[in-house]
């Protein structure tokens, strides 16, 4: 309603369109069809289609792989949603509690955002090396005895991949939360203090539900977010190290676009994880249904 | 464009002079000041546009090879580049990598988007197929044809031939080996002897297990990153020099089972704790350290790992005068233990990679000259000498090598490919690509018996008949 002439919005609306389409329409819809496609090699040509020309779907429902990185993917997608959103909100209200230092917290917890996801799977390569690593180090000095442990083993795996991918994220989260916080307005908490709500009533009963919507928007992001998880776990446990137990839907795809020269396969990887983050947010969506206030 | 340069200069010069400025010299300033903004204008067009050939100090050109990370050549590659370039005026876009299967990769998705470098050092086999196949490298007969004097220091014979079409492209340097590096700290502790020309499997198994008795480890390998060399020495003992490149066509005949049968070793060892306790989840990096920082007793790796263990022992990676020497006295190489038609002293090694001139590059008269006069430069008599070291070349007459420049393990690697009784090219270098998952990438799940080495030889073998 702003402008009378609209002629100007398209002038804006269209170059951002058409770059959409270009690099990113137009290639995942090219995708699709590469998935029926027999490739090999990133930018390899087509050698026909697959026979039949399903061949790589009916191949993902029997490739052990593929059920290891959806359950992985799945286990990372709750992980994120409890721990870094959970942890993210406790950091905030607690930073919203103090007067001094606030800022000091911020740029601390927000700090990890800005380090390159490799350089952190480097420096977490290093704290959980199996000889003279952090943690290992550390154990010892505690008076620990037994044999070194593998953190990087089996039975760790999982666990050693997925704290860093949870640290990195929660001051991102908790950014959004502080800045929820802040919009809270200041009247109603001294109300309640005034009705002598102590301080866990104050959260429970104003915080939390005006913080609501704000909540369901980190919950969209984070479980859409650990779809697209690939850098950090891959420079700590590519091709799926140890025995193929630490693969995610993004590092089993790349794996078989660039490293096996696999790229049909990989074309239908992709396709799962979109399909993926689709029904992801739908779900997520209704679960976390907003407000209106 | 001198003169212009000239001018340009002086104009900007005057106001600093700090003269006094009258009417007539403020009307010819203005004057002067359309014409810098013209003259200036039509500079930046002009470069803009490439239209200023006399600028351009040389030819630039784009440079990819695996002289880089811990090959010992890497500093070799960036002096004979420093050079070149001092010598001719040309610069090069040195693009180099490690070789792992990533930079292979990359070589190969330059060329299939139109990125194609102008030369490339690369391998000779297989993984050159894809780019040969589209013509996008030029052979040697047909540079020869326009320069008759190139790679003519070369032995033609011992060029190895494109698999594609048999025709030769790439002009080697150096060539390789592969061989088993001791760290005779460990093996002094555990009271073994340095292994010999007559080393056996038996006689492997039996170290292993002293040095397994003294608390060391007996095998630095990363088998859930780097299985190659065992992969390849394991089925190299049931094969012999003349059988060993043959890709068996199914599992069940004599050469399928001579790889099962490797596989089944590795295995064996695996389960009697000859590998690190994390071979499966370490790096290979890692597995490295542990052999350089006297944890380990054996590691079979490549002739470019002399260089990479000075390199462990230098307190700054880019000065060689900071080497420890005394640590690194404490490295020796040797022979692979042997077993059946293979003798320890057959290694696998040869000339496997050389440099290659695009198509794009021939073509580009500005660039064809350059890429010639760059390859003939690092394939020069001299520089052979400098990379090949402790090689193999295709030298037709090889200059002396003086040894008095070398370190104590490159001294010792000289002194065990003396005693080299055959060199043989190795088998993943034709058997690559997507059939080597279940065997390579599988290893950690053979080892531990979840997949059976029968299953995961016919699923390599399948694979790579239908490719």
């Amino acid at each position: 309603m702003i402008y009378k002439n609209k002629k100007m919005l398209l002038v804006f609306l269209v170059p951002a369109f058409a770059f959409m389409a270009v690099f990113l329409h137009y290639p995942f819809l090219r995708n699709i069809v590469n998935s029926f496609q027999e490739i090999s090699g990133l930018a390899g040509t087509s050698k026909g289609w697959q026979d039949p020309w399903y061949a790589n779907y009916q191949t993902m429902l029997q490739d052990k792989n593929v059920w290891i990185s959806l359950k992985n993917t799945l286990i990372l997608m709750g992980m994120t949603l409890v721990f870094q959103v959970g942890i993210a909100l406790v950091l905030a209200i607690l930073v919203d509690q103090i007067r001094v230092g606030a800022k000091l917290f911020r740029v601390v917890y927000f700090f990890p955002i800005v380090i390159s996801a490799t350089a952190l799977g480097l420096m977490f390569n290093l704290i959980f090396l199996y000889d003279k690593g952090m943690v290992n180090q550390l154990l010892e000095r505690l008076g620990y005895a037994g044999k070194l442990i593998d953190w990087k083993s089996g039975s760790f795996a999982l666990f050693t991949m997925f704290l860093p991918v949870i640290w990195q994220y929660v001051g991102f989260y908790f950014v959004i939360l502080v800045t929820g916080l802040n919009n809270i307005p200041v009247d109603l908490y001294e109300v309640a203090e005034v009705d002598g709500a102590s301080r866990w009533q104050r959260i429970r009963c104003i915080t939390l539900p005006l913080l609501h919507n704000v909540l369901c928007t980190c919950a969209v992001l984070a479980v859409t977010g650990a779809l697209k998880v690939f850098d950090l776990p891959w420079v700590m446990f590519p091709k799926g190290m140890p025995t193929n137990t630490t693969w995610l839907t993004g590092t089993y795809m790349y794996y078989h676009s660039s490293e096996t020269r696999n790229t049909d396969y990989g074309c239908a990887l992709a396709v799962l994880i979109v399909l993926l983050g689709i029904v992801a947010a739908r779900v997520v969506n209704a679960l976390f249904r907003e407000k209106d206030y | 464009m001198k003169d212009l340069t000239e001018r340009e200069s002086s104009f900007q010069t005057r106001p600093g002079t700090g003269t006094a400025v009258t009417q007539s010299q403020q009307e010819g300033g203005s004057i002067m000041k359309k014409r810098i903004a013209v003259l200036t204008a039509g500079v930046l067009a002009c470069s803009m546009l490439g239209a200023v050939p006399a600028m351009a100090e040389g030819v630039e050109l784009n440079v990819t090879t695996t002289f880089a990370g811990e090959d010992g050549n890497a500093q070799n590659f960036k002096d004979a580049v420093a050079e070149w370039e001092e010598a001719t005026g040309n610069t090069v876009n040195d693009a180099s990598a490690t070789s792992d299967e990533e930079f292979k990769n990359r070589v190969l998705m330059d060329f299939q988007t139109g990125a194609d470098p102008d030369v490339l050092f690369f391998f000779n086999g297989a993984d050159a197929s894809p780019f040969i196949e589209e013509g996008k490298v030029v052979s040697i007969d047909t540079i020869r044809e326009t320069y008759p004097e190139y790679a003519s220091n070369m032995n033609d014979d011992l060029i190895t031939p494109s698999i594609v079409d048999g025709v030769k492209y790439a002009v080697p340097v150096n060539g390789f080996w592969e061989a088993m590096f001791c760290n005779t700290e460990v093996l002094e502790a555990a009271g073994v002897e340095v292994p010999g020309a007559d080393y056996t499997w038996e006689a492997f198994l039996e170290d292993c297990q002293k040095i397994s008795d003294a608390g060391y480890t007996p095998i630095a390998a990363a088998l859930g990153n780097i299985p190659h060399y065992w992969w390849e020495f394991a089925i190299f003992n049931h094969n012999s020099p003349e059988t060993h490149l043959t890709i068996p066509e199914s599992v069940d005949d004599e050469r399928g089972q001579a790889w099962v049968a490797g596989l089944e070793d590795i295995k064996a060892l695996y389960e009697a704790g000859y590998f690190p306790e994390n071979t499966l989840s370490a790096t290979d990096d890692e597995t490295f350290a542990m052999f350089t920082e006297g944890k380990a007793a054996f590691l079979i790796d490549g002739s470019w790992k002399v260089g990479g263990i000075a390199g462990a022992y230098q307190s700054d990676p880019e000065d060689p005068s900071t080497l420890d020497t005394e640590k690194l006295d404490k490295i020796t190489v040797t022979y692979v233990p042997g077993m059946g038609d293979r003798k320890a002293t057959d290694l696998i090694g040869g000339l496997s990679m050389g440099y290659y001139i695009s198509t794009a590059a021939w073509e580009d008269e500005a660039k064809r000259e350059a890429a010639v006069s760059f390859v003939e430069y690092m394939t020069s008599d001299e520089q052979v000498a400098k990379f090949a070291q402790h090689t193999a070349s295709a030298l037709k007459a090889a200059p002396e090598v003086d040894e008095s420049a070398f370190n104590s393990l490159q001294v010792k690697a000289m002194e065990m490919m003396s005693g080299v009784t055959s060199l043989t090219g190795a088998v993943q270098d034709i058997f690559n690509g997507e059939c080597r998952v279940s065997t390579f990438d599988g290893m950690p799940q053979i080892v531990t018996g979840e997949v059976a080495a029968t299953d995961a030889v016919t699923e390599g073998l399948e694979v790579y008949h239908a490719q």
